[in-house]
């Protein structure tokens, strides 16, 4: 505790110093919202014409600039995408806070604004390796089944990819699927999947803000390898209430939100729930008479989001929100009586106070859980297993603006994390048998840091950070300093060169060896004998301006990776409760480059994205004797072309098309005989597995089209959304498989057992073909 | 109800959902593939030593469909020496293919020798080959654990199911193989066939059961295996590999083997001990 101590001491006595120098200065603070809603906006530019000076809003809306004391009034101005700029005169011989609401630019309504940063902040900022995605961007894109999905929509940007077709997964650098932080209004949601990875959690109706982090991590952020994915929810119209929702092929959605009290509080409830198991419910009613009928299992998924504000006076605003996410599994029949269900629940309380124009801070105490549940009862006999993680989390923030050439964040942050690790009870009624496993764990993890937005000169800019992470379970304690550092350079105002380094440390680790995200996998933290896991990342790019429209990036990136874990072959995990003995530790690297050009502003927007990529992970003792090999979502090419055409404020159009190194697999090289004991199995052959994914699955392209067509009735407007999935109807490898051959044909049956086949044939399953898919979407 | 198996459910119905052929014949050309000795050798108390040594061939190498008996014969490694030792008795094992007409099952190395009853100490296995590599394994045969009783129990259509109890040495971990057949143990494939083992076990009986599957005059075998840790990883291996294959959740492995020398064979060396009981239903 000493260090931290000693932090925070170096926090204070650098907040005096930097105090002390700032006697002949004010400071112009506030927030800038939405001026129909209230909504804060999150990366709106403050500036003031008189001086240059200029910073944009923070995740929270707030904003504080620094600039000379004045006899005379300066003008500050305000500009945000899709709104119009706003300009304002205020006195500056006295610090100032100015709140400030814009409004929607209409002559917009015609075009597709795709991001809240604007072309010039992408170049100038020290930021790189940044993502955002709109909602409008997100809902106007073609939907996979119609469903908006912001994890969908990252997956076109450059440097992430699915991991498999249609999966909501999220490989980011190299990174495995575990390596991301994915945040939801602070809250830490494990599990983002639903349906085994085809969807996620986030409904786009109640999400504000999306941005994913590929590398130059901020201090604030730690915990995970590879990404940040930092989810921001509405708040809600302050101003009237509204409604939002939409009817598509596999679920509905409903949002309502409104002011509690107008101007001063609100409220936003954002719900989604998917409908197969209404159509498959009434095709088992049709069919209970039929002997030779199998029921369809039934299976739904739901999500809840609600969130409210209330403004506590003109320095504190409060803000609760909460998510829960079920996926429910059923069936049921005379034998079987199966149920399973997973999802998480999170939930954030964050205080924002502004102390004075140059100090603010923010206190959030944030929960999270996540938790799946098998229940199975055959007659006399009971069957459950089931497995969770819940969080606590407790963090103190604060922004710190002494001059217009520092802007510093600091901040603490504890986490008490409770695991149940494979928790299972099995065995007879009349308790005569009786099994049972499961690990229960804890541990605190916990971290400090400062970090310093420094303008150096007007060329050069630089965010210094450093965190101190540390982690203590089951005796062990870890504790993992984590320098941050980006600099950019402005070459020219329109040209700058930019680069970074960030050690990431990841106490919490997935157990998991299936190739997508499963409910039952389990988190698992570090032990004595399970080390952290670490990544240094080093980034080089630059952003070019070209014109007023368009923003060239181009980045190289080398990703080292400590300490990484991975599975001994036929690795036992599921109700296993020596865990750790499964598991083996290695190391690997990932690098690359990215190039990206985008177009933000006019009728036709979007981006062209190039990834050229190579990941090895290796030195495992007993992975192939210790030798390097590619993980299966080592894919050296990926190309990305998104395109949306606003024809006019009815109409818009898009495109989207992708094409991918097909991804590695694993295949059997031989085959050796196996005739087993008298009495067995008896397959005649069994696989011979050699190296790890040396096989390459064809190469994957698809495109998308889809076309928004709105409508403009007396009481708000609604829209039909038409998607095309793979809409030139390409086979995309799923999975391969082998398959014995015979020279005979046994028809619908099958060769019967023992039958000798004359050869193997290898087997391409594709998941998705052309799939078109409607939604209907209204807003009152 | 494995959860990767209803992920793979869950996916066929997407697939059938399509109402479209989404799988293809491709052409694949894997690396080249360095042939493997594999053993199987099986030592049960009362029959003769015997085993069976072959070598491993490329995935994809034709079938003869016509002739299988030449192709047969050019996977089995001849000109070995065989031998297995136990106590102060050395065993050697001949070259010559035996038929086991009973089971259907064949040799290629065999001694009149029979294993032992009621030895309990090393067996241990040597072979050079004919390119004079090495293949080393020791096992033992464990004691059988008995059957303690079997329930029969009928639901209201008159159909049973069989629960099956054994009492578990709660001092030592053990493995078991589990086998079910309806019929025949030799003409039938089993109904269950599993490895399993006795770390979750709280109170040191175990229960296989099954369904409400039996029409009253199915004659019915449990047959319950004590295996050692290496013969239950070996299954598992081979098993897990097996089913790796068309389910994408899956992950395969390589074949976890207890045969040690400079041959880089794979296979399995280790001793049969189990309790059998046949049931008429009725």
């Amino acid at each position: 505790m000493s260090r931290l101590y000693s932090f925070l001491f170096l926090i204070a006595f650098l907040s005096v110093g930097f105090a002390s120098s700032a006697q002949n200065r004010i400071s112009i603070s506030g927030i800038v919202r939405d001026g129909s809603s209230g909504e804060t906006l999150i990366g709106a530019s403050v500036g003031i014409l008189e001086t240059g000076a200029g910073t944009i809003t923070n995740e929270y809306g707030f904003f504080t600039i620094n600039t000379e004391k004045k006899p005379d009034s300066i003008t500050v101005e305000v500009s945000y995408i899709g709104y119009l700029p706003t300009t304002r005169r205020i006195s500056a011989d006295k610090d100032v806070k100015l709140d400030l609401d814009l409004s929607n630019n209409e002559q917009l309504l015609e075009e597709v604004v795709i991001t809240g940063n604007t072309v010039r902040e992408a170049v100038q900022s020290t930021q790189m390796s940044v993502e955002n995605i709109s909602m409008l961007e997100a809902k106007v894109l073609p939907a996979f089944f119609g469903e908006v999905d912001i994890i969908k929509t990252l997956q076109l940007k450059p440097g992430i990819s699915s991991g498999s077709e249609g999966s909501s997964g999220l490989f980011v650098r190299g990174g495995s699927n575990d390596q991301n932080l994915i945040v939801l209004d602070e809250a830490l949601v494990y599990n983002a999947n639903h349906l085994f990875g085809l969807f996620s959690v986030f409904n786009s109706d109640a999400i504000k803000d999306v941005k994913i982090y590929k590398g130059g991590f901020p201090a604030q952020y730690s915990g995970r390898l590879s990404s940040v994915l930092d989810v921001r929810l509405k708040e809600g119209n302050n101003q009237k209430f509204t409604g939002s929702g939409g009817i598509g092929l596999i679920s509905s959605r409903l949002t309502l939100e409104g002011p509690i009290q107008k101007g001063k509080s609100s409220f936003i409830v954002s719900g989604r729930r998917t409908y197969i198991d209404l159509i498959t419910n009434q095709i088992n009613k049709a069919n209970e008479d039929n002997p030779d009928y199998n029921t369809i299992p039934g299976y739904n998924f739901y999500d809840l989001n609600t969130k409210v504000n209330f403004k506590l006076g003109e320095k504190d605003v409060l803000y609760l929100s909460g998510y829960f996410g079920r996926d429910v599994f059923g069936f049921n029949s005379d034998l079987f009586n199966f149920d399973f269900n997973w999802g998480n629940t999170t939930g954030t309380a964050r205080w924002n106070h502004i102390y004075n124009s140059r100090w603010f801070s923010n206190t959030t105490l944030t929960f999270s859980d996540y938790q799946y549940n098998i229940s199975n009862s055959i007659t006399g006999f009971k069957f459950s297993v089931g497995s969770n993680i819940k969080d606590v989390n407790l963090k103190h923030d604060i922004y710190f603006s002494p001059n217009p050439n520092h802007e510093i964040k600091a901040g603490i942050s504890a986490t008490h994390h409770r695991f149940v690790v494979g928790r299972l009870k099995a065995g007879s009624d009349d308790g005569l048998v009786s099994f049972s496993a499961g690990q229960d764990l804890t541990a605190v993890e916990y971290g400090a840091y400062i970090s310093d937005d420094w303008q150096i000169s007007p060329a050069l800019k630089a965010h210094v950070g450093m965190r101190l992470s540390g982690f203590t379970s089951d005796g062990a304690t870890y504790l993992s300093p984590e320098p941050r550092l980006a600099l950019r350079y402005l070459l020219t105002e329109k040209l700058a060169i930019k680069a970074s380094y960030a050690r990431m440390s990841q106490f919490v680790h997935l157990v998991s060896n299936s190739a997508i995200s499963l409910p039952t996998d389990v988190w698992y933290p570090s032990t004595a004998n399970v080390k952290p896991q670490t990544s240094d990342q080093l980034a080089l790019g630059w952003s070019w301006e070209l014109g007023k429209d368009f923003v060239f990036t181009n980045e190289y990136y080398y990703k080292w990776l400590g300490n990484q874990i991975d599975f001994k072959d036929h690795a036992q995990l599921f109700a296993n409760n020596n865990l750790e003995g499964e598991f083996t530790f290695g190391d690997g690297f990932a690098y690359g480059t990215e190039l990206s050009i985008e177009k933000n502003f006019g009728k036709l927007t979007g981006w062209i994205g190039y990834t050229l990529a190579l990941i090895k992970r290796g030195n495992f003792a007993d992975i192939m004797g210790g030798r390097y090999f590619s993980p299966r979502h080592d894919r050296r090419h990926d190309v990305s072309v998104v395109a949306m055409y606003a024809v006019n404020r009815w109409l818009t159009v898009t495109a989207t098309w992708v094409y991918g190194s097909g991804d590695l697999t694993w295949l059997p090289g031989g085959r050796g005989l196996f005739q087993d004991i008298p009495g067995g199995t008896s397959t005649p052959v069994f696989p011979i597995y050699g190296d790890r994914n040396t096989f390459r699955v064809p190469d994957y392209h698809r495109m998308d089209v889809g076309i928004v067509i709105k409508f403009f009735p007396k009481w708000g407007e609604n829209d039909l959304t038409i998607s095309v999935y793979n809409v030139y109807d390409r086979r995309n490898a799923y999975f391969l498989y082998l398959e014995p051959q015979y020279s005979q044909d046994f028809g619908d049956e099958g060769p019967p057992p023992g039958a000798v086949p004359s050869g193997i044939a290898a087997k391409q399953v594709s998941l998705f073909p052309i799939l078109p898919s409607f939604t209907w979407n209204f807003k009152f | 109800m494995n959860i990767k198996y209803i992920a793979a459910s869950l996916l066929i119905i997407l697939i059938s959902l399509s109402a479209c052929n989404l799988e293809k014949q491709i052409e694949i050309v894997l690396p080249e593939y360095e042939s493997q000795p594999v053993l199987e050798c099986y030592l049960e108390p009362g029959k003769a030593f015997r085993l069976l040594l072959s070598k491993s061939n490329s995935y994809f190498d034709p079938i003869p469909s016509d002739d299988l008996l030449p192709y047969l014969e050019s996977l089995l490694i001849s000109n070995a020496d065989v031998r297995i030792r136990f106590g102060d008795e050395e065993v050697v094992l001949n070259n010559q293919v035996l038929v086991d007409f009973e089971t259907g099952k064949f040799y290629n190395y065999s001694s009149a020798e029979i294993v032992p009853e009621n030895f309990s100490d090393n067996f241990e296995l040597e072979i050079i080959l004919p390119d004079g590599k090495l293949i080393t394994a020791i096992t033992r045969i464990l004691p059988i654990v008995p059957i303690d009783s079997i329930s029969i129990e009928k639901n209201a259509e008159n159909k049973a199911r069989c629960l099956v109890y054994i009492k578990d040495n709660p001092n030592e971990v053990n493995y078991y193989r589990r086998m079910l057949h309806n019929g025949s143990i030799v003409d039938s494939f089993p109904e269950q066939d599993f490895v399993t083992d006795d770390k979750l076990i709280e109170n040191n009986i175990f229960v296989f059961g099954t369904g409400y599957n039996y029409e009253p005059g199915d004659t019915i075998f449990n047959t319950i295996f004590h295996i050692d840790a290496s013969y239950s990883r070996f299954l598992t291996s081979i098993q897990n590999s097996i089913s790796s294959n068309g389910n994408p959740f899956a992950q395969p492995g390589v074949i976890l083997t207890n045969l040690s020398g400079n041959a880089n064979a794979i296979g399995i060396f280790t001793g049969l001990s189990y309790d059998r009981v046949m049931s008429v239903i009725p």
